[in-house]
C-alpha cells in the first residue's frame, strides 16, 4: 500500500467536498436560516484537507497500484459520508449521528432512502445540501477530482472504473481527466436543461434545483412528504420521467451523439435491450393497473412514472405503487435488480451485465446439445473475452450473496418478508423505496441501528459495483508483499 | 520469356513445371539448398540460393533482363517486398502470393503503391471456387469467364438421364433455345468435343459451356434443379475456411466448422456469429455423428492433410451425403478420389498455379492476342480460354459454317461475349472484332486465338 499517495489525493477530494457545502450555505444564508452547521462543518473539512496535503509530502511520486486506488476510493466515499454528515448532526433535526450518516450515504450513493418520517419544513439550506448530494454521488466525487485535480496522477483508469456505475469498455477520449471533464459537462448541461424545464412547467426555482439533482444523479430525494406525486402537476411528472431515463442511458451515447457517430449508437445491444424493456413494462403495468385509474393516461403516465423511477434507480413516486396489483409490484422488484445501462448514473446490475448474463446463461444451453461448440459472448457485435464473462458471472453472485446476507441481518428488526427483502434490494441497488413499510409513502427510521449500518454499507458496495469495496475486506490487499 | 520464380514450394514447382515446358527460361530462387538440389533435378533451370527479396539475389538471378516475377514464397511481407524490389529493378510484370486476410482490405491500394501487377490468393480463390459449386450443387465444378457471364459446369450422366443413348442431333429439338451447348465429353480418360454424331452414355462426364441460367434451365430440364444447399458442414477451420464461411454467411447457408486448434476455434467464433465452430478432431467417426454431419445438404473437407480430406469425405460419400468437397493438392489423390465418388476435388495450388500461368501467357501475347483466361478441365487433358477477337485475328467476320475446314481438330469455339451479351455460336454466327472467344481445346498449346486456325503457321508448342 502507498499510503501517502492515498492520503493525499483524499485529501484534495475533501477540498471539493468543502467546496460543495459553500452552495448549501449560500442557500442557508438566503433563506435567513442558521449558517452554523455548514460553517463548522467546512472548517473542520479545510483543516482536515490541509492536515493531510500540506504535511504529507512523498518525494518519490509513485503511481498509485490498483489495490491502492480501491482503498483510495473507499477511504474518499468513507470520509465524504461522515463529514457530509456532520450539518444534519450540528441542526439536531435529523436524529442520531448514525441516521445522518445514513441519509448522507444515501445521498451520496443515489440511494434516496431517507429515515425522515416528516420532509416538509424542515430548513432550505440542510435540504438542498441532502439533494445535492446525489447531485456529487451521481458521477462520482473522484471523478470530479480527477478532472479538477489532474496533477494527482489519478488519470490511471482503474481509479475511475472503479468509481463510474457499470463495465465501461473504453474511455471516450485518449486522456483520463478530459474524458472526466466531458462526462461531468454533459451531465451538467442536462442538469440544468431539466431545471428550467421544471420551472416553466410550474415549480419554484428552489424545488426545480433540487428535484433536478435527485433526478440528475438518480437519487430520489424529494422536499415533499409524498415525493413528485404532491404536486399533482403532469407536467412535472412527465418532464421527470423523461429524464429520469435520459440520466439512465450511458453517457458516452450522448457523446457519440455530439460527434455525430450516430450509427455507433444505434448499434448498442444495451441501449435497445434498456429501451424494450422499458417499453414493455410500461405496457405491461399499464394493463395491469388500468382498471384502478379512471382515464388510460393517466395509468399510462403513472405506469411510466413507476418503472422509469425504478429501472433508473431515482425512487421518486407519484402514486403508492406498493398497493398495485402483485404483478405490478413483483415486474417493478425485477427491475430493482436489473437497474440502469452501464456509464449512467444509475445503480442495480446494469442492463449491459444482465445482457451479458443471458447470453452465456443461452451459450451454456447451446454447449449441452453441441457439446464441443465454442463460441463466444458478444456485446454491440464485438467478442468479450473469457475474463469479462467470468467477472460479469462473479459480480452477479456476489450481488445475490451480498443482498442475501443483508436481508438475514436486517432480518433481525422482524418486519415482513417484502419489507426486508426490498429493503435490502433498494439500498445494493441505489434505489430508496422498496415494498410495503419502505415503500414510497414509508421511510427506513424503524429500523434498528444494526440495520442502518447495514444498509448503508450496502448501499456503499452497491455504488461502488462491490469488488472495489470488497477488496478491502480481503486480507491479501493488506499484505505489504 | 526470361521469367524469375521465387519460393520452390509446391505452387512455384507447378508453375515452374508448366513454364519450362512451354519452352521458357525460368530461374527459381529459394533459401534451402536442398530444396534447390531436388528442383535442379527434376526441372531445367537454373537455381539461385538467396533471400529473393534482396536486390543482389535478384540481380543474381538475372532480374535486369528478366520479364516477369513470381514471388510464391510461404511469406506474404517477402513476396510483397520481392516484387515491390523487381519493379525497381525495373522488370516488367510481376506477381505475388498474398494469402493473410489481415491485408484483405487495403490489397489494391498495396498493390498499387508497390507496383505490382497481380496478387493471387490460393485461398480466396479456392472458397469462391467451392461456394460456386455449393450454388449449383448439381455440378461436379464450374469455371467462370467473362466476369461471371458464361460458366462451364461439368456433371455426370447418370441412369435415367434423357440424355443417355442419344446422339447429340437427336438431342438438339430439346435443347435448341437453351443458352448453353455441350463442350466435351470425358469417357474412361479420353477427352473428346463431341459432335452431332456423339452418343452421351451413362458415366460420362459431360462440360457444358453457356450463361448461367441457361446452364439452369439445362438442369431443370434433365431434372436434377436439386434443392438448395442451406447447410454446410466443414471439417478444418484454417484460411480457406475463413474465407468459405465468410462467403456463406452471406449467402444464408449454415456453416458448421470442426477444428482441431481451441484457440483457432475461438477466433473463428469471434469473426462468425452466425455459425457454428466445434472443438474437435473432423477425422473422428464419434464427433461426426454426435454433430450430425449427414444432416447437412454439404461436406467440405478443408483439413491441411490431403489424406485426412479424401478419407472423410469419401466416408461422407458413402453416407450418402449428396454434395462432398475435398481439397487435395496432389493430383494423384484427386484422380483417387474421384475414381471412388467425390466428384469434386479442389486443389488451392493448382488453382494458384492457373492463375499464374494464365497470366504469363498473357504477357507473352501482349502483341498478338492474349489469353484473359485458362481453365484446365479433366486434369488438364483439356483446356478452356478466353481471348478477345483483335484487329490481328484471323478469317473474322466469316461464319463459322464456311470456317469448319479451316479449324484445327479438336478445337471448338464454344460461347462468343460481344457488347455484355452471350451468343451461344451457330453455323451463321460470325467472329467479330471486339467479341471475346471462349475456345475448348483437346490438348494444351492454343497460346493465341489465330493457334486454332490451320492456317496459321506461326505456332508454338502444337502437339
Amino acid at each position: 500500500m502507498n499510503y501517502k499517495v492515498v492520503l493525499r489525493v483524499t485529501g484534495f477530494s475533501l477540498f471539493v467536498e468543502a467546496a460543495a457545502m459553500l452552495l448549501p450555505l449560500i442557500v442557508a444564508l438566503i433563506y435567513r436560516e442558521d449558517p452554523r452547521p455548514f460553517l463548522w462543518t467546512i472548517l473542520a473539512l479545510v483543516a482536515v484537507a490541509a492536515l493531510l496535503t500540506l504535511l504529507i509530502r512523498d518525494k518519490r511520486s509513485r503511481s498509485l497500484l490498483p489495490r491502492d486506488g480501491f482503498l483510495t476510493v473507499g477511504l474518499i466515499w468513507a470520509l465524504f459520508s461522515l463529514f457530509g454528515a456532520i450539518p444534519f448532526r450540528i441542526s439536531g433535526l435529523f436524529g442520531n449521528y448514525v441516521d445522518c450518516v445514513f441519509e448522507t450515504v444515501s445521498g451520496f450513493t443515489t440511494t434516496g432512502a431517507s429515515i425522515l418520517t416528516a420532509i416538509e419544513g424542515l430548513p432550505y439550506g440542510l435540504l438542498f445540501w441532502r439533494s445535492f448530494t446525489h447531485f456529487l454521488g451521481g458521477m462520482g466525487v473522484l471523478v470530479l477530482a480527477a478532472a479538477l485535480f489532474p496533477f494527482l496522477g489519478l488519470s490511471s483508469n482503474f481509479l475511475i472504473r472503479a468509481e463510474s456505475p457499470g463495465p465501461v469498455k473504453s474511455k471516450l477520449v485518449p486522456r483520463a481527466s478530459h474524458s472526466s471533464k466531458i462526462l461531468y459537462g454533459i451531465y451538467i448541461a442536462l442538469t440544468a436543461i431539466e431545471t428550467v424545464l421544471l420551472r416553466i412547467a410550474g415549480l419554484p426555482w428552489y424545488d426545480s434545483v433540487v428535484h433536478a439533482f435527485g433526478t440528475a444523479g438518480t437519487g430520489g430525494f424529494s422536499i415533499r412528504n409524498t415525493s413528485v406525486g404532491a404536486y399533482g402537476n403532469p407536467a412535472v411528472e412527465i418532464i421527470i420521467t423523461v429524464f429520469m431515463l435520459l440520466f439512465s442511458v450511458n453517457f458516452a451515447m450522448y457523446f457519440l451523439l455530439l460527434t455525430g457517430r450516430v450509427r455507433q449508437v444505434l448499434r448498442s445491444d444495451e441501449l435497445r435491450f434498456f429501451l424494450g424493456m422499458v417499453a414493455v413494462s410500461i405496457t405491461a403495468i399499464t394493463i395491469n393497473i388500468a382498471p384502478t385509474f379512471e382515464r388510460l393516461g393517466d395509468a399510462v403516465r403513472a405506469a411510466a412514472f413507476q418503472v422509469a423511477t425504478i429501472v433508473s434507480t431515482t425512487g421518486f413516486s407519484s402514486v403508492d405503487f406498493n398497493l398495485w396489483p402483485e404483478f405490478s409490484r413483483m415486474l417493478l422488484v425485477i427491475l430493482m435488480f436489473i437497474g440502469a445501462c452501464a456509464g449512467s448514473t444509475g445503480g442495480g446490475i446494469k442492463c449491459s451485465r444482465v445482457l451479458v448474463l443471458l447470453r452465456s446463461a443461452k451459450r451454456e444451453v447451446n454447449s449441452i446439445i453441441h457439446p464441443r461448440s465454442v463460441s463466444v459472448v458478444r456485446l454491440d457485435g464485438e467478442p468479450l473475452s473469457e475474463a469479462t464473462v467470468r467477472t460479469t458471472q462473479g459480480f452477479f453472485i456476489l450481488y445475490m450473496f451480498i443482498i442475501f446476507g443483508a436481508a438475514l441481518v436486517v432480518g433481525l428488526d422482524n418486519f415482513s418478508f417484502g419489507t426486508t427483502l426490498t429493503a435490502v434490494i433498494a439500498c445494493v441497488s441505489n434505489i430508496g423505496p422498496g415494498l410495503e413499510a419502505v415503500g414510497p409513502m414509508g421511510n427506513f427510521a424503524g429500523f434498528s441501528m444494526l440495520s442502518k449500518i447495514v444498509l448503508s454499507l450496502c448501499m456503499v458496495v452497491g455504488r461502488l459495483e462491490m469488488f472495489p469495496i470488497l477488496v478491502l475486506f480481503s486480507r491479501n490487499a493488506w499484505k505489504r508483499t | 520469356m526470361n521469367l524469375i520464380i521465387a519460393g520452390a514450394g509446391k505452387v512455384g514447382l507447378n508453375v515452374a513445371k508448366h513454364l519450362v515446358s512451354e519452352g521458357h527460361n525460368v530461374t527459381v530462387i529459394d533459401t534451402r539448398q536442398d530444396t534447390l538440389d531436388r528442383v535442379s533435378n527434376q526441372l531445367d533451370v537454373m537455381c539461385v540460393k538467396g533471400n529473393c527479396a534482396s536486390r543482389n539475389t535478384l540481380l543474381e538471378a538475372g532480374a535486369q533482363d528478366a520479364d516477369a516475377v513470381i514471388a510464391a514464397t510461404s511469406s506474404d511481407e517477402i513476396n510483397l517486398l520481392c516484387c515491390h524490389c523487381a519493379h525497381r529493378i525495373g522488370v516488367p510484370y510481376s506477381v505475388a502470393r498474398v494469402r493473410s486476410a489481415e491485408y484483405a482490405d487495403d490489397l489494391e491500394n498495396m498493390r498499387v503503391d508497390l507496383g505490382i501487377d497481380m496478387l493471387v490468393n490460393p485461398e480466396l480463390a479456392t472458397a469462391v471456387e467451392i461456394s460456386r459449386l455449393l450454388r449449383f450443387p448439381s455440378a461436379a465444378n464450374i469455371d467462370t469467364f467473362a466476369r461471371g457471364q458464361v460458366e462451364i459446369v461439368a456433371f455426370h450422366i447418370q441412369e435415367g438421364d434423357f440424355l443417355a443413348g442419344h446422339t447429340l442431333a437427336a438431342l438438339t429439338p430439346k435443347i435448341r433455345d437453351l443458352a448453353m451447348l455441350f463442350c466435351a465429353v470425358e469417357r474412361e480418360e479420353e477427352v473428346v468435343i463431341p459432335n452431332g454424331d456423339f452418343t452421351m452414355m451413362q458415366g460420362d462426364k459431360v462440360y457444358l459451356a453457356g450463361t448461367p441460367s441457361g446452364i439452369n434451365q439445362f438442369f431443370k430440364l434433365l431434372g436434377r434443379q436439386s434443392h438448395k444447399v442451406r447447410s454446410a458442414f466443414i471439417v478444418g477451420g484454417g484460411r480457406i475456411s475463413f474465407y468459405l464461411v465468410g462467403i456463406l454467411e452471406r449467402l444464408g447457408i449454415n456453416c458448421k466448422v470442426v477444428e482441431k486448434n481451441e484457440h483457432r476455434c475461438r477466433e473463428l467464433a469471434e469473426l462468425f456469429p452466425h455459425s457454428l465452430i466445434i472443438h474437435g478432431d473432423g477425422t473422428d467417426p464419434e464427433l461426426l455423428t454426435e454433430e450430425r454431419m449427414e444432416a447437412s445438404d454439404a461436406f467440405i473437407a478443408l483439413t491441411d492433410r490431403d489424406e485426412d480430406n479424401l478419407i472423410i469425405s469419401l466416408s461422407a460419400h458413402q453416407s450418402g451425403m449428396t454434395k462432398v468437397i475435398a481439397k487435395s493438392n496432389r493430383q494423384n489423390y484427386a484422380s483417387i478420389a474421384r475414381s471412388a465418388g467425390v466428384e469434386s476435388v479442389v486443389s488451392p495450388k493448382l488453382t494458384t498455379a492457373d492463375q499464374i500461368l494464365r497470366m504469363v501467357r498473357g504477357i507473352q501475347n501482349s502483341e498478338g492476342t492474349g489469353m484473359t483466361s485458362l481453365y484446365r478441365i479433366a486434369d488438364g487433358r483439356a483446356e478452356a480460354m478466353e481471348f478477345p477477337v483483335t484487329s490481328s485475328t484471323h478469317n473474322t467476320g466469316v461464319p463459322l459454317k464456311a470456317l469448319r475446314s479451316k479449324l484445327k481438330k479438336g478445337i471448338l469455339i464454344a460461347v462468343i461475349v460481344r457488347n455484355h451479351r452471350v451468343i451461344i455460336p451457330n453455323g451463321s454466327t460470325c467472329l467479330e472484332e471486339n467479341d471475346s472467344v471462349i475456345i475448348v481445346s483437346c490438348g494444351s498449346g492454343v497460346t493465341d486465338l489465330n493457334d486454332i486456325f490451320t492456317d496459321n503457321f506461326g505456332m508454338r508448342g502444337w502437339a
